[in-house]
């Protein structure tokens, strides 16, 4: 028996199904600021978020994101030769991200309020 | 920007393995993945340099297979269908689509089609009532054995010998309360299914 390890996996399992649904806020907050395209979204995260996603998530995400109206793309030509595919934020997609980060505001604050003793005790 | 024949060949192939199983997006769609892709694989095997046989490989493999990023979009799109849509046409048309791309999806169409299959015979049975009074019904249909059967019919046979209808004209109101109820709650059972779905997938 490896209690231990599951343990582990336990927990892991769990940090990715915390990041798995920060994923969309984060992408829409990235994107707060002006346009961005693909790669520059992943880079966004990876920075200000420590959010290590592969590409073969986010892209299928802006897609969709695109398809329910939070994103618009515009296609954009560049020096490096090719076109990239920028996104920015619709007006839908402002407002999905403000309540999120309202949600998120309220729910981590109260977080933090219930593992302010968890976290003294460590 | 300077790409070896290898490596831009290698990218092709990756890109025409997503488009073969991307199929069943629309064109525009499927065209505007496989060019963003393209965009983005140059760029990430170009960050340090001009692109390589490695900084191509590690691009790709980032990306994942080919058959598993398709399934990612197919999977989303047909998701996004399930959800938005109230037809159980149009539910039963992405079912078979989601049914493609894994045992999860397979077992959502089966249970789909026996909920609107119910649904739809038990609506039936109550709108034909009204022109076969004698025939159309729920039949409890007993055996020499001494087994028994029930049978919703919609009354163009004749009566089944040994048979014995339950419900008389109750059958209207039946049918068409249970009918439709069973319509509206195999669509609604299978939305939180592509929820549940959506919610469960985890993060390559």
């Amino acid at each position: 028996m490896h209690i231990p390890d599951a343990k582990n996996d336990s927990a892991e399992k769990w940090e990715v199904q915390l990041r798995k649904g920060c994923l969309e806020l984060a992408v829409l907050a990235a994107l707060w600021s002006g346009r961005l395209y693909g790669l520059e979204i992943l880079r966004r995260l990876e920075s200000d978020s420590d959010l290590v996603v592969s590409e073969g998530t986010v892209y299928p995400l802006l897609s969709r994101l695109k398809s329910l109206g939070f994103l618009r793309s515009e296609w954009v030509e560049s020096d490096a030769g090719h076109p990239r595919k920028y996104y920015a934020l619709t007006p839908a997609g402002k407002k999905r991200a403000a309540e999120m980060a309202a949600v998120w505001e309220r729910f981590s604050s109260s977080m933090n309020r219930l593992l302010a003793p968890v976290s003294k005790g460590r | 920007m300077n790409i070896a024949n290898h490596e831009q060949q290698k990218i092709e192939d990756y890109l025409s393995r997503l488009r073969r199983n991307l199929r069943t997006l629309r064109a525009a769609e499927v065209d505007e993945i496989i060019e963003e892709l393209r965009s983005h694989i140059l760029d990430k095997s170009s960050s340090e340099g001009a692109p390589n046989r490695a900084s191509v490989d590690a691009a790709l493999s980032r990306l994942g297979s080919a058959e598993e990023l398709a399934a990612a979009y197919v999977t989303d799109s047909v998701l996004d269908e399930v959800e938005v849509s109230r037809s159980p046409w149009r539910i039963l048309g992405s079912l078979f689509r989601w049914a493609t791309l894994s045992v999860s999806g397979f077992a959502v169409l089966v249970a789909c089609i026996v909920g609107y299959f119910l649904g739809a015979a038990l609506l039936l049975c109550a709108i034909f009532k009204p022109f076969h009074p004698q025939t159309a019904g729920l039949w409890m249909i007993s055996s020499n054995t001494g087994e028994w059967e029930l049978s919703l019919r919609m009354g163009f046979a004749s009566a089944p010998r040994n048979g014995r209808e339950l419900l008389g004209w109750w059958m209207i109101p039946a049918g068409l309360t249970l009918g439709t109820g069973l319509v509206l709650l195999t669509t609604r059972f299978v939305i939180w299914c592509a929820r549940r779905y959506r919610h469960s997938r985890v993060l390559p």
